[in-house]
């Protein structure tokens, strides 16, 4: 699978201070790449980059295969749909009446502005002033005009922000059958829930770091599960002094390899502590990214 | 720029330009025209004398100098602000429109605006003269004139507006700025030429045919070379402020 975006070093300070920090992304054809991080973590910042709305401080920037510059700047970013931070719109003016604003700005045909209306299920408002609108509907009408243009990459910061989980499900699903299209999605949130079950690709940023990226599979790989051992003796094992915590049924451990497991087991079998059973404890994804981002709060 | 044109005057829909400036033009006029009903003003009709049609035309630069910034900043802020609150400055971004063109196509569709309101508050007022018993012949030459110098100093406070309305979120502080320039704009006709020269406001001082002599009113020469020199200045700084803007960040 090639990549729809590459970024090299991609790197945004602001005085002394590093906002985003070496970024070497790598955006399948075809994913729906959940962006991860907690608030202030360098998502928003770097999707800017991506649209050249910030200029970055060091890195290059590769979209379709080709390096983002002043040349090829236009060219490529009518390939590209966004919504960034918050939904666009003109408050006074009617769906339809926007949709015709971002009609003419791109030189798009009719077709193209109500098959995004349709998709986003937006048909029965456009003729209600945005005023009038939920956030949902916002979101949906935002989503609207960054589809438009029929974009083979759509770059969507938080788009489920402040929706309800109806809403939230809403966007989910037409994200995922937009991917089956065949349009990349690359889309930011700090809500971890929200991006698991949508994302194919996940990468994750912390403090302006990319921690992680890959698969949800590749991610449990990389985390090192807790082990339980059951014992009905866990206070006989502990006097052992090995570094463990009491469990339901007897004693738990972190940061063990398979190596030290079998150390383990072998100090314990040896010290006379009854063996019944060891596992590894099923981790969430949840308690993984907090171990990858240090707990900064990603929910 | 075309379309950018369009976009904007598509964009004006609905946000009741038309009726701010209809409503501003009715304030001119009737202020402008206030003096018309007076038994002293309307016993001098017919003595060329009495100058009748400058007294009225001094009026017109007196109400043009306090109403006119407030119009400028009114209109620059409903059309830049609608840019701010709907993510309007992005989204134009993404689509290859930058803030730049933005700026400089909103002063054109509101120039269109004004285009109109300027020249129909002039000839309404000329109206109101003739309709009200002034048998002097107007001097259509220096009307036409005054209201094509008055567009001009309209034009060029608007690009300061509309740049300062871009510039600034909050569009109370454009709103602020063009009451004080109401206020700088009436002073500016009793200030020293020198210091209306040096503040914006004071060009609406500049642009005026008649000054004030012992006899009554004086047809003087206005300003061309600053109001030219003017013109340019600000047509400069709107283009490299424009730039910066395109430079900015998001």
């Amino acid at each position: 699978m090639d990549d729809i975006i590459t970024t090299h070093r991609l790197t945004k300070t602001y005085g002394s201070r590093t906002v985003v920090d070496d970024l070497d992304l790598r955006v399948p054809r075809g994913s729906v790449y959940g962006f991860l991080g907690p608030n202030g973590s360098g998502k928003s910042t770097t999707m800017k980059m991506l649209l050249s709305l910030v200029r970055p401080s060091r890195g290059q920037i590769h979209l379709f295969g080709r390096p983002m510059n002043r040349d090829t700047r236009p060219d490529l970013l009518r390939k590209v749909g966004s919504l960034i931070e918050a939904p666009p719109g003109y408050a006074h003016l009617t769906g339809r009446e926007n949709m015709a604003i971002v009609q003419r700005m791109l030189g798009l045909s009719d077709r193209q502005v109500s098959r995004a209306v349709s998709t986003v299920r937006l048909q029965e408002h456009m003729d209600k002033r945005v005023r009038a609108y939920s956030l949902g509907m916002k979101q949906r009408l935002g989503i609207a005009m960054a589809l438009a243009r029929e974009p083979r990459l759509l770059v969507l910061d938080e788009p489920t922000n402040g929706l309800d989980p109806a809403g939230i499900e809403e966007i989910r699903e037409l994200l995922v059958s937009l991917a089956a299209d065949g349009t990349t999605v690359m889309v930011s949130s700090h809500l971890l829930d929200e991006v698991d079950r949508m994302a194919s690709v996940l990468g994750v940023l912390g403090r302006g770091r990319l921690i992680f990226q890959g698969t949800r599979a590749e991610l449990f790989d990389r985390s090192l599960p807790d082990l339980v051992v059951d014992t009905p003796e866990p206070g006989r094992a502990l006097a052992l002094g090995v570094p463990a915590v009491r469990a339901e049924r007897g004693i738990r451990l972190s940061g063990l390899d398979d190596e030290d497991t079998a150390a383990l087991v072998r100090r314990l079998v040896e010290g006379g502590v009854p063996v019944y059973g060891v596992r590894r404890v099923q981790q969430t994804l949840e308690e993984v990214f907090m171990d990858l981002t240090g707990r900064e709060g990603l929910v | 720029m075309p379309t950018a044109l369009v976009l904007e005057l598509r964009k004006m829909r609905r946000l009741r330009v038309g009726i701010v400036c209809a409503a501003m033009v009715a304030a001119v006029v009737a202020l402008t025209c206030a003096n018309l009903v007076s038994d002293t003003a309307r016993s001098g009709f017919d003595d060329p004398a009495d100058q009748p049609w400058e007294s009225l035309l001094m009026g017109y630069v007196m109400v043009s100098a306090m109403t006119s910034p407030i119009l400028v900043a009114v209109l620059a802020s409903r059309q830049v602000d609608m840019e701010h609150q709907g993510q309007g400055w992005t989204l134009s971004r993404v689509a290859g429109f930058g803030p730049g063109l933005l700026c400089r196509a909103k002063v054109a569709a509101l120039g269109l605006v004004l285009a109109v309101a300027v020249p129909a508050q002039t000839a309404l007022i000329v109206m109101a003269g003739l309709a009200a018993g002034i048998t002097v012949p107007p001097s259509p030459g220096m009307w036409a004139g005054y209201a094509v110098r008055l567009l001009l100093v309209d034009l060029a406070l608007l690009c300061l507006h509309v740049w300062l309305a871009a510039r600034v979120d909050n569009q109370l502080v454009g709103l602020a700025t063009g009451m004080l320039g109401a206020f700088c704009g009436v002073f500016s006709l009793l200030m020293p030429p020198a210091l209306a020269r040096v503040l914006p406001w004071g060009y609406y001082a500049i642009i005026s045919p008649l000054g004030m002599g012992e006899e009554g009113f004086l047809t003087v020469t206005p300003g061309y070379g600053w109001l030219a020199a003017f013109l340019v200045v600000v047509a400069v700084l709107f283009g490299v402020a424009g730039r910066r803007l395109d430079r900015r960040e998001a």
